[in-house]
């Protein structure tokens, strides 16, 4: 590559920094904090022996596994190692997920607003914009790296080395940077930052549920899922640096794909050049509601086929999970038949809870992007030619406050049906599918109640209707990990998520379910009131 | 006396602390191409957003058809056609489907006419969006526009990103709306283009109405050009109160500008001196626009 080509790179990555720098810092402290703060309580919560045998065999469990990964340690256990188990998948998620949005920010976001063609038209190198979304994931993850291992140092947590905290922090850097390249070469394939970012969110489930799998079957399979190099680290036992290496590769890798497809395509279009379309609408195309499915049927299928696979992926572990004599096999002597059975049982019903909130948070993310979608087309201008048109604003307003519950709700169904069908076929006890479906009619007014929070932000604070994201964010921190990191009772009850009781174990309360649904209305009218109060056009 | 379609009435707008309307007052008559210009920045977006319910007046009323133009949005909106200045559209989308869209949410359906326009305006509606050049998205809207069957069409600039032939198509679709007996509204840069077709005028200062009215009458409260040769010395004519920006090529060659109401007491001035050429020019729109926009700060006259 010559010079010409890269000219002000530097520039570049300068500014991108510059603009993003808030961002970035949240991120870091976030992933950073959440870190710290975990690795400080641990001490305290599996302090003594008794307690980490106690967490490690049910980290053994196969429900576990499949959330967390395997745990790999031997006896005798150290704070560290419970630590680096349960910690590693987890915090892996979060720097993907991180390094996803700041590539494809960085990319195909500033090609889609035409800052790009602004940039390039300058003496700036044709892959410099390029360049300088490398450079600027690169310099994010080695801080947030560094940063982490340093918070690790500083919590010194027992058992804890300056090799595993060094490994963790370089580990989680290595692995968000490589999942920043996928986005990367995503971001050259498509046209759009939007089927940039579905493409690679889409590519990480599929990786993260293969790994899942991987993880129940045979832990050796696990080094083909790429995901799940980040657990053969075994952190604070081995710490194994192969991973890490074999992150960087695969990194290298796809960033001489990306660079050479980026440099084959134009500015602004993708690799798969757009097809001539309809010169006519299709009938369906009717008003507001009909033009959002239409604009959003790809990603809807996207969502309730990707949800439904989920669920199956989740519940074809079932078998494995709800199988005490293989587990345990002294403990299931001892109960004996029907005692394992109600183990089993048991044991199955805990995991639907967990997977039931975990679904009921990602199908929140669907429900959430289409009702904040209506401010976005607004400040993108889509919205103006019909708000001249005689389209009520309510009209306008339920059409994406309810085109957003319907995917959500159908998501977190599906994938509670898909967790249903795979269970019954690979449970060796027999659950009703009504006592499954408890998990749905308890958590859906949580759904509910945090749309109705987006949509009354969408009326009443538009500027800071993001704000809402840390509703699904916090709560799957608080209660995936809350039980884990020894959460008190009011901090998982900030979110709409830890207001339900442990359905499908327990029976459905039905009062808070009344109340919340209730509540979800309230939220859902007043955001209207105030939408239809306020001016329409933020640009 | 006709009815009028549209009123404002000391419309308002604030945006916090910025006050993006002052005064606006106009109204436009059934059947009226009413023409609307102002520099960037001077409200008349802002002014069409309001009539359109998508900004609420901080003061003031806007009334389409008689009906408050906020509360009233939906009714009124079955009866108008609005192409805005940036035109987006939903970039998955071809053309033809945004088209076809547009005139269903109206109650109203793709026909021969649409074909037409398509055909006139020269658009392959088949292309997504995305692919879509500003002038060609603009066109997309214009052609929505123009097909449906509206009392009263409002556009805000619609022709900034249309090329010569395509301004001239539009020109004539407009022409053809008046013909039929339609309002429009129409905010423009393009100044021979209003003068062209609009019967009235408004133009609008930093949130303020600052001039309307018929070009013919703008003209007559403003000043001719007059080109003049004389056999005799003319340098007399400078001292006169009506003329202004006097310029002498030589002793009997100059060029001036005179208060148009005052031009028959400039030629009874001039005519002794033997006049040997003369030419005497309305003001355009433009030095009229350019005239109003100079002023500002400077007090109603400027010698």
């Amino acid at each position: 590559m010559n010079s010409s080509k890269a000219q002000n790179t530097l520039a570049l990555t300068k500014l991108n920094l510059r603009h993003d720098w808030l961002k970035i810092v949240l991120w870091i402290l976030g992933l950073a904090g959440l870190m710290a703060v975990a690795a400080a309580k641990f001490g305290g919560i599996y302090g003594t022996q008794k307690a980490m045998n106690t967490i490690a065999e049910t980290l053994r469990t196969p429900a576990m596994v499949s959330l967390l990964g395997p745990f790999t340690a031997t006896k005798p256990y150290t704070t560290a190692m419970i630590y680096g188990s349960e910690m590693m998948v987890f915090m892996g998620l979060f720097a993907a997920m991180m390094n996803l949005y700041f590539a494809v920010h960085a990319t195909r976001a500033q090609e889609d607003t035409g800052t790009s063609e602004l940039l390039l038209a300058h003496a700036v190198g044709r892959q410099s914009p390029l360049l300088a979304a490398i450079a600027e994931l690169a310099i994010i993850n080695v801080a947030a790296g560094v940063i982490e291992a340093l918070g690790l140092q500083a919590a010194n947590m027992p058992g804890a080395d300056a090799a595993g905290n060094w490994l963790f922090g370089l580990g989680l850097a290595a692995f968000g940077f490589m999942f920043g390249t996928f986005a990367l070469l995503f971001s050259q394939v498509v046209s759009n930052a939007r089927s940039a970012t579905i493409l690679s969110y889409s590519w990480l489930g599929i990786l993260f549920v293969a790994r899942m799998g991987a993880d129940i079957q045979d832990p050796d399979l696990t080094w083909w899922t790429i995901f799940g190099w980040i657990e053969k680290m075994e952190l604070y036992t081995n710490n194994v640096w192969t991973p890490l290496a074999l992150m960087l590769g695969m990194s290298v890798i796809v960033l001489a794909v990306t660079i050479a497809l980026a440099a084959s395509r134009d500015i602004g279009a993708g690799l798969i050049t757009p097809r001539a379309g309809r010169a006519r609408a299709s009938r369906f195309l009717q008003g507001p509601l009909s033009l959002l499915a239409r604009l959003e049927r790809t990603s809807t299928w996207i969502w309730l086929i990707g949800m439904f696979l989920l669920g199956v992926s989740y519940g074809s572990i079932f078998g494995t999970v709800g199988d005490l004599a293989k587990a345990n096999p002294t403990l299931s002597k001892l109960l004996g038949g029907a005692g394992t059975d109600a183990a089993n049982k048991a044991i199955i019903l805990a995991m639907a809870n967990k997977l039931a909130i975990i679904f009921v948070v990602v199908a929140t993310i669907p429900a959430l992007l289409t009702i904040l979608r209506l401010n976005n087309d607004e400040k993108k201008g889509y919205l103006e030619l019909q708000h001249a048109a005689p389209i009520s604003r309510l009209r306008l307003f339920a059409s994406f406050a309810g085109h957003g519950l319907v995917v959500g709700s159908l998501s977190f169904l599906l994938a509670l049906v898909g967790m249903v069908v795979a269970g019954a076929s690979s449970a060796t006890v027999t659950i009703s599918a009504a006592r499954y479906l408890r998990g749905f009619v308890g958590f859906w007014p949580a759904l509910l109640v945090v749309c109705g929070i987006g949509a009354l932000l969408v009326g009443l604070l538009p500027r800071l209707q993001s704000l809402v994201w840390i509703l699904p964010i916090y709560g799957v921190i608080s209660l995936y990990l809350g039980p884990l990191l020894d959460f008190p009772t009011w901090a998982t009850r900030l979110t709409p998520y830890g207001w339900v009781n442990e359905v499908p174990v327990k029976a459905i309360q039905w009062a808070p379910v009344g109340w919340m649904t209730a509540l979800a209305c309230v939220l859902f009218v007043l955001g209207y009131l105030a939408y239809r109060r306020r001016d329409l056009t933020m640009n | 006396m006709m009815a009028d379609v549209l009123t404002i009435d000391h419309l308002q707008k604030k945006f916090g602390k910025f006050e993006a309307l002052k005064n606006i007052s106009f109204s436009i008559h059934q059947g009226e191409v009413f023409g609307f210009i102002g520099p960037n920045g001077a409200g008349k977006s802002t002014t069409i957003r309001t009539l359109l319910g998508i900004l609420k007046p901080t003061a003031g009323t806007a009334t389409i058809f008689g009906e408050d133009a906020w509360a009233e949005a939906v009714g009124i909106h079955k009866r108008i056609a609005y192409v805005p200045g940036d035109v987006y559209l939903w970039p998955n989308l071809t053309g033809g489907e945004v088209i076809d869209f547009l005139l269903r949410l109206n109650g109203e359906a793709h026909s021969e006419k649409t074909d037409a326009l398509i055909k006139k305006f020269d658009l392959d509606p088949t292309k997504k969006a995305r692919t879509y050049s500003k002038g060609n998205r603009q066109k997309v809207a214009l052609i929505a526009a123009f097909s449906s069957d509206a009392e009263l069409y409002i556009f805000d600039e619609p022709t900034s990103g249309l090329d010569p032939l395509m301004e001239e198509v539009f020109q004539e679709e407009v022409l053809a709306l008046k013909a039929a007996g339609k309002s429009v509204l129409l905010s423009s840069h393009i100044l021979s283009e209003v003068e062209r077709m609009c019967d009235r005028i408004a133009i609008i200062r930093q949130g303020e109405i600052i001039e309307i009215g018929s070009l013919q009458a703008m003209q007559q409260l403003s000043r001719s050009t007059v080109h003049v040769a004389t056999t005799q010395d003319l340098s007399a004519i400078k001292q006169l109160p009506a003329v202004h920006q006097f310029t002498a090529k030589s002793a009997t060659q100059a060029t001036f500008s005179v208060d148009a109401d005052q031009l028959g007491a400039v030629m009874t001035a001039l005519t002794p001196l033997g006049i040997t050429q003369l030419q005497s020019t309305p003001p355009t729109l433009e030095d009229l626009f350019l005239r109003y926009y100079n002023q500002e700060g400077d007090g109603h006259e400027q010698q």
